[in-house]
């Protein structure tokens, strides 16, 4: 490489540092990093220039609601983590104790729990509830009490996203629930709405999936729906 | 399984990260105090309004906690490497609500005595030595320096487009950044000697 090809590149490899090149210049900056030892170091020299810029900003308190709201989301997500790890929504002594049976009695009784949850859900949304579906693998879903549930297909999946949500009671999450096929499943991922009202979960597989439901439950979730729904969705396969 | 509080307050932030991405909301939550009133502070000076910083940084630390595994030891710290996700949330936020202009001033001496009184441990001494250091360093730079690093790194512009903003040649902007960086750099330099 000659001083003056190195020279071009030397130019913008503090623009680079600070975040300032174009998206197409930057991945043509860092083939040529890739290459260049000189760059590289020059790079190295730099950092340690931009990492300190966040450092010099006039610290600000967070506002103290910040650390609960995240570490409730938190909290919610590792549960839903290790509820899934354990076996989704079946209880343990179900899965291990009774094996198949077992399941089968498992899913009876989440069945029949939301079935009672989408006949009382139904019953608050009366007179403002409806639902519909653009055909493009958006279904959409307003209740009278104000909240909007959307789900956007992703792949096989989907997210389903909230909007107009209250704040919750201390110590309780919001539950996604599917019914695919006759079986009713959790959904692991659980949900705690942010100060705007808003909440989504990820459905990795809606093949099969008749209705999407949420619920409120007690932190870390349920083993079936334990209150009425706040959105039911029919979902158009 | 999760470690106790009283134990993940003793790891370093890099002992943190792993247990991080298996899950542990202990580790999360240290991570969180050490560093979460930089982040806020950080989103606060690139969107200048506090409800928006507050959302900004929510975000940055979920996506932190959804992808912990992204984190590359190799390519610095991770004080370092959260403030990046943080700014560039900010970034994002700004663009999203285009035609907003960002703060663009440096801190003063007078705001610095504002800050709060958090100062726990030697390392967050350290770090404030820094900052004094790095806004000497910074408030020593030639204003035409200072401000096309403003620009770019707490207004999220491309050199392009702040040479559109300044009215100068592109080789003109890019030529600052750098002897501005290395203006910075110098002087931490001299300040760690």
């Amino acid at each position: 490489m000659s001083v003056s090809d190195h020279t071009r590149w030397s130019e913008d490899l503090a623009a680079y540092m600070l975040g300032a090149l174009e998206p197409g210049e930057a991945a043509e900056f860092e083939r040529h990093l890739d290459d260049c030892e000189r760059c590289q170091g020059e790079a190295r020299w730099f950092e340690a220039a931009v990492n300190s810029l966040p450092e010099s900003v006039e610290r600000q308190e967070p506002p103290p609601g910040l650390r609960a709201a995240l570490m409730a989301e938190v909290r919610a997500d590792a549960q839903g983590e290790e509820r899934r790890e354990r076996g989704g929504w079946l209880p343990g002594w179900l899965r291990e104790g009774f094996g198949a049976r077992g399941l089968r009695i498992a899913t009876g009784l989440a069945v029949v729990a939301f079935a009672i949850a989408i006949a009382a859900g139904y019953e608050i949304g009366k007179g403002g509830s409806g639902s519909e579906s653009n055909g493009g693998g958006v279904t959409l879903s307003s209740h009278e009490h104000g909240i909007t549930a959307k789900m956007v297909s992703e792949g096989e999946g989907g997210t389903l996203q909230l909007a107009g949500v209250r704040q919750l009671p201390p110590g309780k999450v919001l539950e996604a629930w599917v019914r695919r096929e006759g079986t009713v499943e959790a959904v692991p991922a659980l949900m705690v709405p942010d100060r705007k009202g808003q909440a989504e979960t990820t459905i990795t597989s809606m093949k099969g999936v008749d209705t999407v439901m949420v619920t409120e439950e007690p932190q870390g979730g349920s083993e079936a729906p334990t209150s009425p729904a706040i959105v039911t969705m029919s979902v158009s396969q | 399984m999760a470690v106790r509080r009283e134990k993940a307050e003793r790891l370093a932030d890099e002992e943190l990260m792993p247990l991080v991405s298996r899950k542990d909301p202990e580790a999360f939550e240290v991570l969180y105090d050490r560093h979460g009133g930089a982040a806020y502070s950080l989103a606060y000076r690139i969107v200048g309004d506090r409800a928006a910083a507050e959302e900004v940084t929510q975000e940055a630390f979920i996506s932190v906690w959804r992808s912990g595994a992204r984190f590359d030891a190799t390519r610095g710290s991770v004080r370092s490497w959260l403030l990046s996700v943080v700014r560039n949330r900010a970034i994002d936020f700004l663009r999203s609500k285009a035609g907003k202009a960002p703060k663009l001033d440096f801190d003063d001496e007078a705001a610095l005595e504002q800050r709060p009184a958090a100062e726990r441990t030697e390392e967050e001494a350290l770090r404030r030595e820094t900052a004094t250091e790095v806004r000497g360093a910074i408030g020593n730079l030639p204003g035409e320096q200072a401000k096309v690093i403003e620009l770019a790194y707490f207004g999220g512009f491309s050199h392009s487009e702040i040479a559109q903003i300044l009215s100068l040649p592109m080789g003109t902007v890019k030529g600052r950044m750098r002897l501005g960086l290395e203006k910075i750099r110098g002087e931490l330099a001299e300040g760690l000697a």
